[in-house]
């Protein structure tokens, strides 16, 4: 009776908002909607220059939620994906944790199974459909991300939990997918990875975003910052989102800057504008990918990355087309000198 | 003995931890943390630098040990392989060889910084085992 009882308490199903307030808060209008992805199934711990231990995941969802909450007109998804535990050894708990405020108002707060084959977010898009507000007037949508670099070949491991599951730059983009329709395609999508500003990730994340905020070198675990998207109501008032987007990288690459001194590299994706060189160098990186299909693991971990406008084929002349980069080269270490990036990276391979 | 307390330590952290799933990785970037925070406190500079390398000697160490002992994949090799390389290239940058400049006395304090976060983004394409994660950082513990 017991076990039962606290195995009913691991996986709880809130309605977390009194009906009238409830009422007052859907009286708000909804300008907004922002669904955050944050990958916790692996090791996300970092220490800052203080020394102070901090888990990147639990860390970015408590700024997800204050987002959420300074936003009185916006709806926000959170899915916290994390590690699959087990209670007393042999009950499977929810890995999954989904989070839904509407006006600054928490509505629902679910823990769900991730899906244990192949990544399609199909129970996080069934959420979404779930909850999402249906509004007369377009709403400013936008798709964060948050985790390890997404891989463009392979995958397996990306989950510790799930080993043998894969999870590429190919699932995150038919995942997206679910969330769009036809006729809407998100305004903003940031992708807080490393080497997420690759011509083949951003080309596949194009179809569903018009603008990307990515890093294509690494990226610290204390990833980007979020403070921009607190007060939408303010601080995105004219509607403008790429103009927002530079507002915010700039915030996100300062904030780094100041405490980082590996590379740090924000780069804001004018999807219309970049198309054109995506489509001009597609077919040798598919190439190059297709030659990293046939290693393994170890392997492909060892293959180092670099700007494309090292290697010849890449310097075109629509490699700047669309791309506002913002770059502060490492301060130690080899590459110390690079003074620029042209906010692409590729395969040394 | 010692060989008799890194096996039992290895049994015990075989049993306890790994259920726990406590991530051994985690563990190495702490201890390039606390070199960090140990560079940090001092202000003389021929102290801060002796850290820093006895530091990467000790970590060297543990690495070639580990990276012979059976316990260890093939995997796990290639892994320590990647962060020997890195650990490397910190030593010679911080000797002024190998076509490094010394790193200035007055940028130590950056420079143990660097090492912590460059050791981690390294953890996150590297990839090696949590037994070998945590043999390395017991023998770094058995070592200092």
């Amino acid at each position: 009776m017991v076990l039962v009882a606290l195995l009913s308490n691991c996986s709880p199903k809130m309605s977390v908002l009194e009906e009238n307030k409830q009422t007052i808060y859907e009286s708000l209008k909804t300008h907004y909607s922002i669904i955050f992805f944050i990958h916790g199934d692996s090791d996300y711990s970092y220490y800052d220059t203080s020394g102070n231990e901090y888990d990147a995941d639990e860390e970015t969802v408590k700024n997800a939620k204050k987002v959420a909450e300074q936003n009185p007109n916006a709806e926000v998804f959170i899915f916290h994906q994390r590690p699959k535990k087990h209670f007393l050894l042999f009950f499977p708990q929810r890995d999954g944790e989904f989070y839904y405020y509407r006006n600054g108002q928490l509505i629902a707060n679910e823990l769900y199974w991730r899906d244990q084959e192949k990544s399609d977010f199909n129970l996080e898009v069934a959420l979404y459909h779930q909850f999402h507000v249906v509004n007369q007037n377009k709403l400013i949508t936008m798709f964060l991300y948050f985790g390890h670099e997404i891989p463009e070949v392979g995958g397996a491991g990306y989950d510790e939990s799930y080993p043998d599951r894969t999870f590429t730059i190919d699932d995150l983009a038919s995942g997206m997918k679910n969330f769009t329709s036809d006729s809407t395609i998100f305004d903003l999508t940031i992708l807080s990875t490393c080497f997420g500003g690759t011509p083949y990730t951003i080309g596949k994340l194009m179809p569903f975003t018009q603008t990307i905020i990515a890093s294509p070198e690494n990226l610290y675990l204390s990833y980007f910052d979020l403070h921009s998207l607190e007060r939408l109501d303010l601080n995105l008032q004219d509607g403008d989102v790429p103009a927002f987007a530079k507002r915010f990288a700039r915030q996100s690459f300062d904030k780094l800057a100041s405490s980082i001194e590996t590379t740090v590299s924000v780069v804001v994706y004018d999807v219309k504008r970049v198309q054109n060189f995506v489509n001009s160098v597609q077919k040798d990186y598919n190439q190059t990918l297709n030659s990293l299909k046939g290693l393994t693991q170890a392997d492909l971990a060892a293959i180092e990355h670099c700007d494309c406008a090292d290697i010849p084929a890449y310097r075109i002349s629509t490699i700047n087309d669309g791309v506002d980069v913002l770059y502060q080269p490492a301060r130690f270490g080899r590459s110390k000198n690079k003074q620029s990036h042209s906010g692409w990276e590729c395969w040394k391979y | 003995m010692k060989a008799i307390l890194t096996f039992a330590s290895v049994l015990i952290m075989f049993v306890l931890v790994i259920p726990i799933n406590a991530g051994g990785k985690g563990e190495l970037q702490k201890h390039f943390s606390d070199v960090a925070n140990k560079v940090k406190a001092t202000e003389n500079v021929v102290e801060k630098r002796a850290i820093l390398e006895n530091s990467f000697k000790v970590m060297s160490e543990a690495l070639d040990k580990v990276q012979g002992s059976f316990l260890v994949s093939k995997e796990d090799q290639a892994g320590i392989d990647r962060l020997k390389s890195i650990l490397k290239e910190n030593q010679d940058e911080l000797a002024g060889i190998n076509g490094y400049e010394r790193v200035p006395d007055s940028q130590l304090n950056n420079f143990s910084n660097y090492v912590v976060q460059n050791m981690a983004q390294a953890d996150q394409t590297i990839t090696i085992s949590l037994i070998a994660a945590l043999l390395i950082v017991i023998i770094i513990i058995l070592v200092l």
